[in-house]
């Protein structure tokens, strides 16, 4: 290993180590009355170090770095294309919320856990193993199911969470030692390997709220704190597995395996269904739900596909829907933690009370459902493109989600904001604090949109690293396959 | 400079100059400190003005040289593979004198706005949705592709529904704002999967990939069937925004927003929407004739339909909703025969006409008044029309269908709404059932 593959490993363990440390320190009770401060101080040096690992991998030329790839087959640690997108998105995601947490729900238990799971986060984002993304997969699921239970309230979500979490780490397990038991296990064609495929895909649909497995997502919405529901589902630790160990290793151009034609169905029917579904919530929290479960649904879908245009919009989708559903849910989160929670089955008229949450919500709303100027306009364009480009009643299922997302979101914004108020009546202000983190976001959603060429690029150079794995460590570009390009597309 | 990079520079100015207003007078207001009213319309109108006078000087410019369109590239979006979103506007003899008129005419509202906005909570955000609309519309009207096309009807759609909804606290507002968003989000999805067919095509948005740019003699240069299919679905794109049947129960009711917003939206701009891309992109309905008969039976159907309900509304607001739904209808008939200059000429008079009717009509008992006044006795309560005509028994059943505004919203509530609605309601009931017993929750179960 070079200078350069040496020093993005040891930034990819920096950005590890430092939430895992500092969720030490602070379950050790040293920073309770600094709470947010030691916490934040935390995600911006993971922050800093996860971009670090982007740009240094960029620098040193693109090429996929591995180490430690003798114990069957899998690189403990993996930086590709993908990694260095994912790992700068997830902490960004998590220091937007311990920026942005209420007072009155920040504990030191509470704070550590979600530093646990983004240091767990950032570790599965960082290797290919898939023992290791086993361990990780179970450590993310048991901070969620820990931290849901110890909510007042949150029980009943917690059990249904658990449920649904035995189930699929019951299938990932198995399916694992499955695939790893006909080696080479990433081309497994003997009936133990495609049995434990078919079982990782099953613990892939659970875990990622493909429908008939989905209950869990509406029901730790509504049950769990807001920090927890998000960093549970925005990072989709589950679109990654899939990634490393269903998709990453197929040869695209020979078509798909089954059980990825099966995933990629099921996730389209479901990103229809979780968006019709936000359509008729009558709770704010359901709709955000069912939202995120859409999302996640059309993320599973453009990753199953065989087309470069197809994955970069799966991946552009990625991240552009955890950008946006982290600021809903924040916005959500600021709300309720002012005048309780929010139905939606009459108008409720909060726009006066917080007139700026309410612009914040719109916009992130909006950029969440294809607004023109942000992310999410160009990951719909990539992947209704793709989708259409790949099989027609994908495209117009895809089409038919983000239409529905859109009423569903300006229906939600209407009902929670409109309706009689009173206007001399209090007024909450938003904290300088849950600004800059809304604001940070929206920056992000729009600075990515209206100058998405760079992010576009990464995104490019990691789907055809997923496409074409052998290419990934000869660098970029790798060659096109004639294969993946539309017949009817005739170059100028 | 030559020629052209003047005219280039002029041309980004049109676009630029309203977004810098909506960026100043948005940016401030999303962090607590929106700027005073004076201040805020006074950067609205120099935004408009700006843009005003850029479009004068391009349409100088062009004049001078023949009204031959000067293509502007800004530059490539993003890229990937041939999948490529280039940045492509023109300067031609359809969208700079369209500028013209649609940034002059943002002007007046503005001015007029100002006044008649005055200390409403709601000020600072009608201006920015205005912002947004003048910009989107600059970027539909300039748009040489259809990504840049489809960027800006978003635009449209987006301020439109918000400014629908603008007394968010009428349960009515509300209703009006959702449902003109649903109408135009289902109707965007023609354009949407209009620009991948596009794309796949011919690899390009560009529109000098699918027809010559010497409008209105443009030829197109898509195959027939090609030709057909996106013709096909820009019309249907076009039905939502203009509203016709059966996609123009939202109309009336968008008349909740204020009255600045109504004329320049349903009055002017945004009900033209749709006849303005079929006038750019006439050269596919030359080579689709399916598409062109649809735009004849329905614009017909739907100016039949407009002219009749439009009889019986009893407030001025309803009423002109339908004349201009009857005027937009007759102006798809005309791009439907083949027209382009006499559809033109007709949006830009029926515009003018409309949006001072609809600014005019919160003083239409004071005008009234002093027209009775000047002529020393009532106004004459105007002839019995054509309707006159028909035998007795004909009219009252026609009065009927149309107080019932001919049936359409009832048929598509209950034909196509209810059931859908009650689908997804009976799923989310059985869904709360489910996590009720998964979570061991009593009292929680089907709505």
């Amino acid at each position: 290993m070079n200078a350069a593959a040496s020093s993005v490993v040891l930034l990819a363990a920096v950005a590890v180590a430092v939430p895992l440390g500092g969720a030490a320190v602070i379950a050790t009770g040293a920073c309770d009355r600094r709470l947010r401060q030691a916490a934040v101080a935390t995600m911006v040096v993971a922050l800093l170090a996860a971009g670090g690992v982007t740009a240094a991998w960029h620098l040193a030329g693109g090429r996929a770095i591995t180490w430690g790839d003798r114990l069957v087959g899998g690189s403990l640690v993996a930086v590709d294309g993908l990694t260095t997108l994912l790992m700068p998105y997830a902490a960004c995601v998590s220091l937007a919320i311990v920026l942005a947490a209420p007072r009155q729900v920040l504990d030191a238990a509470g704070v550590a856990r979600t530093l646990v799971g983004t240091g767990a986060t950032l570790a599965m984002f960082a290797t290919s193993h898939p023992f290791a993304i086993l361990a990780l997969w179970l450590v993310t699921a048991a901070v969620t199911w820990i931290s849901t239970r110890a909510t007042p309230g949150g029980r009943g979500a917690a059990r249904v969470f658990a449920i649904a979490m035995t189930t699929a780490t019951a299938a990932m397990t198995a399916g694992t030692c499955l695939l790893v038991s006909d080696p080479p296990w990433e081309r497994a064609s003997g009936p133990l390997g495609i049995a434990g495929g078919w079982l990782v895909a099953v613990a892939v649909m659970i875990r990622k709220g493909i429908v008939p497995f989905h209950s869990w997502y509406p029901a730790l919405f509504g049950g769990a704190p807001m920090s927890v529901s998000l960093a549970a589902t925005m990072p989709q630790v589950a679109a990654y597995s899939a990634v490393r160990l269903l998709i990453g290793h197929v040869d695209h151009a020979e078509g798909l395996a089954p059980e990825l034609e099966f995933l990629s169905n099921v996730a389209l029917v479901t990103a229809v269904y979780g968006a019709a579904l936000a359509l008729v919530q009558r709770e704010l929290r359901g709709f955000i739900g069912f939202l995120a479960m859409s999302q996640s649904a059309l993320v599973l879908a453009g990753l199953s596909g065989t087309l470069p245009l197809e994955l970069s919009g799966a991946l552009c989708v990625w991240i552009s829907s955890g950008l946006s559903l982290t600021g809903i849910g924040l916005v959500t989160w600021a709300l309720e933690s002012r005048a309780g929670p929010i139905r939606l089955d009459s108008p409720q008229g909060r726009f006066w009370d917080a007139p700026t949450l309410a612009a914040f919500f719109l916009l992130f709303g909006l950029a969440g459902s294809g607004l023109p100027g942000t992310l999410s306009f160009v990951a719909d364009d990539l992947i209704v493109s793709g989708s259409l480009d790949e099989k027609l009643y994908g495209g117009l299922l895809v089409t038919a989600s983000t239409v529905l997302s859109g009423i569903a979101v300006m229906r939600c914004w209407f009902f929670v904001f409109g309706g009689p108020t009173a206007l001399d009546g209090p007024r909450h202000a938003i904290l300088p604090r849950e600004r800059l983190a809304l604001s940070a976001l929206l920056l992000g959603l729009f600075g990515l949109g209206l100058f998405p060429g760079p992010l576009v690029r990464a995104i490019e150079q990691a789907a055809e690293q997923l496409l074409h794995p052998a290419s990934a460590s000869a660098g970029f570009p790798a060659p096109v396959p004639s294969s993946v390009v539309p017949q009817e597309f005739a170059p100028p | 400079m030559t020629h052209h990079d003047l005219v280039s520079m002029l041309v980004v100015a049109q676009l630029a100059a309203p977004a810098a207003a909506l960026v100043g007078i948005g940016l401030p207001a999303l962090f607590g400190r929106p700027l005073p009213e004076e201040a805020t319309r006074r950067s609205v109108a120099a935004g408009f003005a700006l843009g005003f006078l850029a479009a004068t000087a391009t349409l100088a410019l062009i004049a001078a040289r023949g009204w031959r369109a000067e293509i502007v590239n800004v530059g490539t979006w993003f890229a990937i593979g041939h999948h490529e979103h280039t940045i492509n506007l023109v300067a031609d003899p359809l969208s700079t004198p369209y500028v013209c008129f649609s940034t002059g005419l943002c002007w007046l509202v503005n001015a007029f706005a100002g006044k008649y906005l005055h200390r409403e909570p709601g000020f600072t955000r009608f201006f920015v949705l205005l912002a947004v609309f003048g910009t989107g519309m600059n970027l539909m009207v300039l748009a040489d592709s259809i990504d840049v096309l489809f960027v800006g009807w978003e635009c449209l759609g987006i301020s439109s529904a918000l400014l629908i909804g603008f007394f968010h606290e009428r349960r009515n507002a509300i209703d009006a704002a959702v449902r003109a968003y649903t109408t135009y989000r289902v109707c965007d999805v023609g354009l949407l999967v209009a620009g991948v067919v596009v794309h796949r095509a011919v690899g390009s948005g560009a529109f000098e990939r699918l027809f010559t740019t010497d409008w209105p003699d443009g030829t197109c240069l898509l195959p027939p069937a090609t030709a057909q299919i996106v013709a096909l679905l820009l019309v249907f794109a076009a039905l939502g925004k203009t509203a016709q049947v059966p996609f123009s129960a939202w109309l009336p009711r968008a008349m909740e927003g204020p009255t600045p917003s109504s004329a320049i939206f349903y009055g002017a701009l945004s009900i033209h929407a749709g006849a303005y891309v079929l006038l750019r992109c006439g050269p596919l309905l030359d080579e689709a004739p399916l598409a062109r008969g649809a735009l004849l039976v329905i614009g017909a159907g739907s100016a039949l339909h407009a002219a009749v309900v439009g009889r019986v509304q009893t407030d001025l607001k309803s009423l002109l909703a339908y004349a201009s739904m009857a005027q937009a209808s007759l102006i798809l008939v005309e791009i439907g025969l083949g027209w382009r200059l006499i559809p033109l000429v007709h949006v830009v008079s029926h515009a003018v006409l409309r949006s001072l009717q609809i600014l005019r009509s919160p003083s239409a008992l004071h005008d009234r008044h002093e027209l009775e006044a000047a002529l020393g006795g009532p106004l004459s309560a105007g002839g019995p029309g054509l309707i006159g005509l028909l035998p007795e028994r004909w009219q009252a059943r026609l009065y009927r269908i149309a107080l019932d505004r001919g049936f359409e919203e009832m048929a598509v509530g209950r034909f196509v709404v209810a059931p859908v609605l009650a689908a997804l309601r009976w799923a989310a009931g059985l869904e709360d059932a489910w996590i009720a017993w998964l979570a061991r929750e009593r009292g929680r179960g089907p709505r």
